[in-house]
């Protein structure tokens, strides 16, 4: 068993200035934001092959999941952590059958994806790379969604 | 512009968005944000660390793209550096908030639910299955409304010689 390259959590003074970083890098390079709900549209009219998709956007999509794949490799050496939804499905905690976990988890997908293109743009897109470039809009967008985020939170623990 | 010149900048850019894809992705999973539980405690305001991340970065990029901007500069694969700054309207706001109930009941948002999955929570499938829908179901609607969609700040746009 070989050790940990990376600690359990990259702490947020190391990853933050990090992501600022590739923002800008991005940029820099592409003219583009660092976002990820228009990576999913372009990479979804790639997919489909619709005229005027954006398809370096699917390698972007691709890379994001790569990237993701190699730092939990290198936390955990054996790929065994996996912890995703179990919060909701395990009997320790809230143990939720399968298809209720299913359901509530593609309700809320469904609710964010529109209201990310309804927005134009995600946490990412507008929260980080649209308040970085001092866009109104995006400074908006994610007083509203960290707002309703936070409320809904809320209302959740409740139950 | 020739064929091969073209196929030279497709390869560019699908280069350059796998390496920063592949960035991106790297970072979020060092610090956990593709568990379910570091959105939840944060929405919950039970840890500050996830609103410090994103503090930072904005801290970081803000004050280098203003710059980066003032001083003209240019890209590397598509012209002279623009940022875009759209006026807020009710759009903003109500697609913030659906998306915002969506991010807390969902417990994670887009990039975060690409690396949940590749992290080997199967149950994430349905989250990246919702967003190709629920983002597809809006543009159906712009479609049948027949408005033309402008793209937020925070997405994929129009950039004179961008990359296409």
């Amino acid at each position: 068993m070989t050790a940990a390259l990376l600690p359990d959590r990259l702490p947020w003074y190391l990853a933050g200035p990090a992501l600022g970083l590739l923002v800008v890098g991005f940029f820099m390079m592409t003219n583009q934001p660092l976002g990820a709900s228009g990576a999913y549209v372009e990479t979804s009219r790639t997919l489909r092959r619709i005229p005027g998709a954006v398809s370096w956007r699917a390698f972007y999509f691709l890379g994001i999941a790569a990237g993701g794949f190699l730092a939990v490799i290198l936390k955990e050496p054996g790929f065994v952590r996996r912890a995703g939804y179990d919060v909701l499905t395990s009997e320790a905690d809230l143990g939720l059958s399968l298809p209720v976990a299913g359901v509530i988890i593609f309700v809320g997908a469904v609710i964010m994806g529109y209201g990310a293109r309804l927005a134009g743009g995600c946490t990412s897109g507008h929260g980080i790379c649209g308040t970085a470039q001092r866009s109104p809009a995006s400074w908006t967008a994610m007083m509203s969604f960290m707002s309703a985020g936070v409320i809904t939170t809320f209302i959740i623990n409740r139950f | 512009m020739n064929r091969a010149m073209r196929i030279n900048r497709t390869a560019k850019f699908n280069i350059v968005g796998l390496l920063f894809g592949a960035g991106f992705g790297f970072v979020l999973a060092a610090a956990n944000l593709h568990e379910y539980t570091t959105i939840h405690n944060m929405l919950s305001l039970e840890e500050a660390d996830v609103f410090l991340l994103m503090g930072s970065a904005i801290g970081v990029s803000l004050p280098l793209l203003w710059w980066l901007e003032r001083s003209k500069a240019r890209t590397a694969l598509a012209g002279p550096l623009q940022l875009s700054r759209s006026k807020p309207n009710r759009r903003h706001v109500i697609g913030g908030a659906m998306f915002g109930m969506g991010w807390a009941i969902s417990g994670t948002c887009p990039a975060p639910a690409l690396v949940m999955l590749a992290s080997g929570a199967g149950l994430a499938i349905v989250t990246v299955v919702g967003l190709f829908t629920g983002l597809e179901l809006r543009d159906i609607q712009t479609r049948r409304a027949q408005v033309t969609v402008t793209t937020g700040d925070g997405e994929q746009r129009e950039v004179v010689s961008a990359g296409r």
